[in-house]
């Protein structure tokens, strides 16, 4: 199931505020190559995330994961469900 | 001869290592895909081939340059494999490792950056890794060097040492799955290169590269029809996930094991320098403008502050004193006025012409090296992300961009690195309207002559139209032309890292050389040619230039180019021929208005054109067509001839568009 507005999930990465810590819940809403590219980072289900920037106008957002910094489009970050640490 | 090849994750110093081993210069740059084509290389003292491949981050590949290195591995079976492993990032590094490891190939482990994971308070047990593995590690650091030496010996004894017992077990549905299918590939001649397991896993895991090596035999079908049962299988176990995902479970599970043994990250912490400079670089509001900022200051250096007061040199030592000796070395030879005024005119003053403007070349290169090696590449695409994911690219098509401003050649290509055909595609169109480094030397004429006082200013803004041009063509592409995908955006952000003197002189020289090159085969040619063309017509040679076979060529373009203000013979000959390469616009400048050096060529031209008339076709050269080594690789690399028609036509039209709004625009409102 892909959902169109990543609003419908209970908590999504892209809701974040700099700072936050949170765990990776769900990647399946994410788009397909993402999720692949995500997970070859080292980036799955379970992983800490923290929050570092978010780009003006919705520009990307940039956290931090296992001390590599990867930077992923807002909408994108909205489609990944996360849960507080 | 025996091949070794170098794989490894992106932007983890594998080409580092392969300059180190063969003493090449091959590109290098702190980011994922600096290389994406396969470089040959011979080992240092001991002989033998290395190939350094792009890098990935598993056998399954997701873009161009990924899948270069998993069609390596299957299509040249080398002999051993180098693999790289960054040890501050140790754990996804490693599932390529596992997966290399059961080629069952001899394999080298290079891990490499101990010196960034010491300092981060990662430490990783070389020997521990070693005796996990079952294949011997060599700690390294390649950007200084240290260890190479024991790549070189270690891989000297490779090929003697005995198979890695390094095994994964994935349980007995898979286990079961892979004898069977070994057994079937045994009987199939085609695969005996490769090993058995390791070409069954690739298939269950649904490695394309492995199955399209195997098409057109028999076994697929019953290979297809055995990965089909064992998925079912798998499901009837209770395993929740798909086969691929199951495999990678597995693996990660291991890799899990592997790094409570041989790592040590409880005190780690944060890179804080990367980690500071990027609050300011990447910071939300001051970011771009601090991008823009830096543009300004390496149009400063090159053209006003550095680049033309050692140009205003070069060209007093080519014209005068170097001019002078040929000219009088020519005359004790006894040559004749024929030769004299070919090598005198055509060659010195055509690839002369070109070569005084090596100063600013040489520091725009060296200034794009320093860019290229410092990390801050991966941030601006971070921070032009947003504007282009409005005109449906992706951020990380600004890497083309900004390696087009030395040369779109190499810039075509790094357009491999994204994961999407439309993003490909659409880059490899747009790339040619980013200034390189050929259309320098036009710029730098003309606006020396025309806009001296503000001469960083108007080249910066040529730049920023060429930039500014692609954005808005590219939103008008992909709303035409192009399939609806959405762009792909992720970018890791390397630790930042200062630059080594040496190696962005390397770098420098690299590119340098190529110009050079260029000056002695292309622009040479081309000089001679147009020498002869400006002085034989229709009655033979020695006629007056006007009625000279190049002034009827140019001539002919005249009545078209008139709307934009340069309808004459002149700069109608100087864009043909500036199709070879740019800088030959200036070459054929020199020598059609035959002038003994810069100062005169600057006169000339400030006699030829008005300012108004300069800038239209400063703007025409910019946007009229790409060089012609830019149109092969742009035939190479989208394989369509319609593709690369398009390119040029595209090109033509905009040039012509954009040159008589200036020079009509610019009338309307009274400017010469």
């Amino acid at each position: 199931m892909l959902l169109k507005h990543g609003s419908d999930l209970p908590l999504a990465l892209g809701h974040m505020k700099p700072g936050d810590t949170v765990e990776l819940h769900a990647l399946h809403c994410a788009s397909p190559l993402l999720r692949r590219r995500l997970r070859d980072l080292g980036v799955t289900e379970g992983s800490a995330l923290k929050v570092l920037r978010l780009g003006l106008f919705g520009g990307p957002l940039t956290f931090e994961c296992d001390g590599q910094h990867i930077g992923i489009r807002r909408d994108e970050a909205n489609r990944m469900e996360v849960a507080p640490l | 001869m025996s091949e070794v090849a170098l794989l490894g994750n992106p932007n983890t110093g594998k080409t580092s290592l392969f300059n180190m081993l063969t003493r090449s210069y091959e590109t290098v740059g702190n980011w994922s895909g600096v290389t994406v084509e396969k470089k040959v290389g011979v080992l240092r003292g001991r002989g033998g081939r290395i190939v350094d491949l792009p890098g990935l981050y598993s056998l399954l590949p997701l873009t161009e340059d990924e899948s270069v290195a998993a069609r390596f591995l299957m299509e040249e079976s080398p002999a051993s494999l180098l693999n790289i492993v960054d040890a501050s990032q140790l754990e996804r590094n490693l599932y390529l490792t596992i997966q290399l490891l059961e080629c069952g190939r001899p394999m080298l482990i290079g891990l490499n950056m101990v010196d960034v994971a010491r300092s981060r308070n990662i430490t990783v047990d070389a020997a521990l890794l070693q005796q996990e593995l079952g294949v011997p590690v060599v700690s390294i650091v390649a950007r200084k060097g240290t260890g190479c030496a024991d790549v070189l010996q270690a891989l000297g004894s490779l090929a003697q040492s005995e198979k890695s017992s390094f095994r994964i077990d994935y349980g007995p549905v898979i286990e079961s799955s892979v004898t069977r299918m070994s057994e079937r590939l045994n009987q199939a001649a085609e695969t005996s290169s490769s090993n058995l397991r390791w070409t069954a896993l690739q298939l269950l895991e649904g490695n394309e590269a492995v199955r399209s090596f195997l098409s057109g035999s028999d076994v697929l079908s019953d290979l297809d029809d055995l990965i089909e049962e064992t998925s079912q299988q798998l499901g009837l176990t209770g395993e929740k996930s798909d086969m691929p995902t199951y495999l990678r479970k597995i693996r990660t599970e291991r890799i899990t094991q592997i790094c409570a043994v041989v790592l040590d990250r409880s005190a780690q912490r944060i890179h804080t320098a990367t980690e500071r400079i990027d609050t300011i670089l990447t910071h939300r509001i001051i970011g771009i403008p601090l991008f823009l900022a830096l543009m300004f200051l390496i149009f400063k250096l090159t053209f006003d502050w550095l680049g033309s007061l050692l140009s205003d040199q070069l060209d007093g030592l080519i014209s005068g004193t170097l001019s002078g000796w040929i000219s009088s070395a020519l005359d004790g030879l006894g040559a004749s006025a024929f030769t004299h005024a070919l090598v005198v005119d055509g060659i010195v003053g055509g690839v002369g012409g070109v070569l005084v403007f090596l100063p600013q070349i040489c520091i725009l290169f060296m200034l794009i090296s320093f860019i290229e090696d410092s990390g801050y590449m991966a941030r601006i695409t971070l921070l032009m992300d947003r504007t282009m994911e409005a005109v449906g690219l992706s951020g990380k098509a600004f890497i083309p961009f900004i390696i087009g401003f030395g040369c779109n050649v190499p810039a075509i290509m790094a357009a491999r690195t994204m994961e999407q055909r439309k993003d490909r595609l659409l880059t490899t169109l747009l790339v040619p309207l980013m200034s390189c480094s050929a259309r320098l030397p036009v710029y730098a004429l003309f606006a020396g002559v025309f806009f001296a006082s503000d001469q960083a200013l108007v080249v910066m803004g040529l730049y920023l139209m060429g930039m500014v041009l692609a954005l808005a063509l590219a939103k008008l592409f992909s709303r035409t032309l192009m399939k609806s995908e959405p762009s792909l955006f992720v970018v890791e952000l390397p630790p930042y890292r200062m630059p080594q003197l040496l190696s962005l002189l390397r770098m420098t020289w690299e590119k340098v050389k190529g110009f050079l090159r260029k000056a002695g085969t292309i622009i040479l040619a081309g000089s001679v040619m147009i020498w002869f063309l400006s002085n034989t017509g229709p009655s033979g040679f020695g006629v007056n230039m006007n009625d000279s076979f190049l002034a009827s060529i140019g001539g002919a373009l005249s009545g078209i180019l008139t709307p934009l203000g340069f309808g004459t013979w002149q700069a109608g000959a100087a864009l043909i021929t500036g199709f070879m390469a740019k800088e030959v616009v200036v070459s054929t400048m020199n020598i059609i208005y035959q002038v003994p050096d810069m100062a005169g060529l600057e006169h000339q031209v400030a006699m030829a054109f008005t300012p108004l008339q300069a800038f239209s076709f400063i703007a025409f050269i910019l946007l009229y067509i790409p060089c012609l080594a830019t149109v092969g690789v742009i035939r190479k690399e989208t394989s369509s001839w319609r593709w690369t028609f398009f390119s040029m036509g595209y090109s033509l039209v905009l040039a012509y568009i954009v040159a008589i709004l200036i020079y009509q625009g610019g009338r309307l409102i009274g400017l010469t």
